[in-house]
């Protein structure tokens, strides 16, 4: 299968000499195509779940499989291929490089894995334009709106064509008509390139999108019956 | 490396104001070498800038040509030694020149250092202007170029001091210097007419010199210097350490160099750290959409070497019209070679100073990117 797999998966922190449960015997499995939200109020887990699910944090127990492959074993030089091949990261404040225009944030994936071709560059344009920033090529950071920064995020997750796509709160500094845009630009995105995504929020209007939403509470993680519009 | 310089584009004035500070030390470096060069050159010239191997001196002398005296008719014997391929006599004398015929006007009196040598040999200064000594009847001179700012020029005649005999000058010569004077270069026989105006002074040393220059490679003296034969010999580095002043003032001038090296390497230093630190978020965002820590290091250190080079690149170029507007008496004298070591230098050190940043780098947690731990 490709996708990602979680499988009783715990966390455990030491904090002033008390234990804390982040997250308690959690599986989930995220199939090609689709995608989940997992909310849940701060506090409750859902950053430690997904740095695990992105390769950035390592379970005390349990099981991480991406595209069948157990990552919980993989030291950090592997799991820094990992995040660049298979994981696109979608963080909350966008989380751009502040010197490089939207097309150059995008390139600077593939200059990671070595060098930048054409085709590369006519991949990232298409991209680009694709989430609606056509004329927006050139622009730094500072010169585009919170929903475009976002977009140029989403972008340059897909740029690398991982099979999982994790979105840390993507809408947590947009207004809610931004919001919707970014997230149902995302949801098109998933289902168009067959991507397997998580999407971890605390707001709710944006569940719409999704095709399963899981709830967390306190490490807990409970899937919430839901009816999914047509 | 593109990542490097996008950023140097981008963050202009952060890194101007590094390559400025950057400029200044390699500007500062370049005029010290610069003055260090000059300095030992006017000190030592005539030594330093002779295709010699090696002098042979009066023993006790210290390898000091002012306080040897030898026979001139031991060339033979010194050319015979192993590895000698050539000889050359040498005298010196501390004197002071003026122009003919102003020796009761307040004309200024210049110190010199009268050299004496052979014609031909190979102790003959390179001439720059005009032309080296011809046969006709007049005592002939060639003086080293630093007399022209003096006011002397080719044709003038000049006296010596405590003696009436007067010379020519007939070409200028350059960077011949000695104890800071200088050189006038005299054939051997005028040198000694000048030296021991009075008869009585040569007092059997009719045929004395204060030194045998030789050439040749992997040269054996040991025969001939052995302790009481009355000659010992230096080689060229022993006779240039020898002249008074000169170790002293080197070591002076290299100290000052060195240390300069020494606090740029901790200011740059710093500067690279705390810029890491401001951008280990960055840094962390970069880490966890996949780079690895050779990829940021590399971006770091290029864009380190990037901005280092350029910077000396523009000290070179302020040292050099520096020296456009500096005094003709200043004794500076820019190497090239001496600018491509120093500039190497510079560079190893700020590239080094970045390292202990980007050891940093590979502290930094990716997770920083998610902007909240739990």
């Amino acid at each position: 299968m490709t996708g990602i797999q979680l499988t009783n998966v715990t966390k455990k922190y030491i904090e002033n000499k008390f234990e804390i449960t982040a997250l308690e015997n959690v599986s989930v499995r995220v199939e090609a195509g689709e995608f989940v939200a997992i909310v849940g109020p701060s506090g409750s887990g859902k950053s430690t779940f997904l740095s695990i699910a992105g390769a950035l944090l390592k379970p005390t127990e349990g099981q991480v499989l991406i595209n069948n492959q157990d990552i919980t074993s993989l030291h950090e030089k592997q799991l820094s291929s990992v995040r660049l091949n298979q994981i696109g990261f979608i963080l909350q404040t966008a989380n751009l490089i502040p010197y490089l225009t939207a097309v150059d944030q995008l390139l600077i994936v593939k200059k990671m894995k070595g060098s930048v071709s054409k085709e590369d560059r006519a991949f990232a344009l298409q991209l680009l334009k694709d989430l609606g920033l056509e004329n927006k090529e050139n622009k730094f950071p500072n010169e585009c709106s919170g929903g475009e920064r976002q977009r140029v995020a989403i972008a340059r997750a897909f740029m690398n064509d991982p099979d999982i796509i994790l979105a840390d709160e993507p809408t947590s500094s947009l207004d809610t008509k931004r919001g919707h845009e970014v997230v149902q630009l995302m949801a098109e995105q998933v289902k168009l390139r067959g991507k397997s995504a998580i999407m971890v929020t605390h707001d709710e209007r944006m569940l719409d999108y999704c095709d399963r939403v899981y709830r967390i509470e306190d490490g807990v993680l409970t899937e919430e019956v839901h009816t999914q519009l047509a | 490396m593109v990542l490097a310089l996008k950023e140097l584009l981008y963050s202009k004035g952060r890194f101007i104001m590094i390559g400025f500070i950057i400029v200044l030390i390699s500007w500062l470096v370049f005029i010290l070498s610069g003055l260090g060069t000059g300095l030992s050159a006017l000190s030592t010239g005539v030594v330093s800038q002779a295709d010699i191997t090696g002098i042979v001196f009066e023993e006790g002398s210290e390898y000091s040509l002012s306080k040897s005296n030898i026979s001139s008719s031991l060339s033979e014997e010194v050319s015979k030694q192993e590895g000698v391929t050539d000889t050359a006599e040498i005298s010196t004398f501390n004197t002071s020149v003026r122009k003919e015929g102003t020796a009761n006007e307040n004309e200024k009196i210049t110190d010199v250092v009268l050299i004496g040598i052979e014609p031909n040999s190979f102790m003959q200064p390179d001439i720059v202007e005009g032309s080296t000594w011809n046969t006709s009847e007049q005592t002939q001179v060639i003086a080293d170029a630093s007399l022209q700012s003096e006011g002397y020029s080719i044709g003038d005649s000049i006296e010596f001091s405590g003696t009436d005999k007067a010379v020519t000058i007939v070409g200028f010569t350059e960077n011949k210097t000695l104890y800071h004077q200088s050189a006038l270069y005299a054939q051997t026989d005028d040198f000694r007419d000048i030296r021991f105006s009075e008869p009585e002074l040569a007092n059997g040393a009719e045929d004395s010199v204060s030194g045998i220059a030789i050439q040749g490679d992997e040269v054996n003296m040991a025969a001939l210097s052995e302790p009481g034969s009355g000659i010992e010999y230096g080689t060229k580095e022993e006779t240039i350490k020898a002249i008074p002043g000169y170790v002293a003032e080197n070591a002076t001038i290299m100290m000052m160099l060195w240390f300069l090296m020494i606090i740029s390497a901790f200011i740059l230093g710093v500067f690279f750290y705390v810029l890491t630190n401001q951008k280990t978020h960055q840094f962390g965002v970069l880490k966890a959409i996949g780079g690895s820590n050779g990829f940021i290091m590399r971006s770091v250190v290029s864009q380190v070497f990037v901005l280092s080079l350029i910077s000396i690149l523009l000290g070179i170029g302020l040292t050099y019209l520096t020296v456009l507007a500096l005094p003709e008496t200043m004794p500076f004298q820019l190497e090239t070679n001496m600018v491509v070591i120093y500039s190497a230098v510079l560079l190893v050190i700020s590239v080094l100073s970045s390292l202990f940043s980007v050891a940093r780098i590979s502290k930094i947690d990716p997770l920083t990117a998610l902007g909240r731990i739990e």
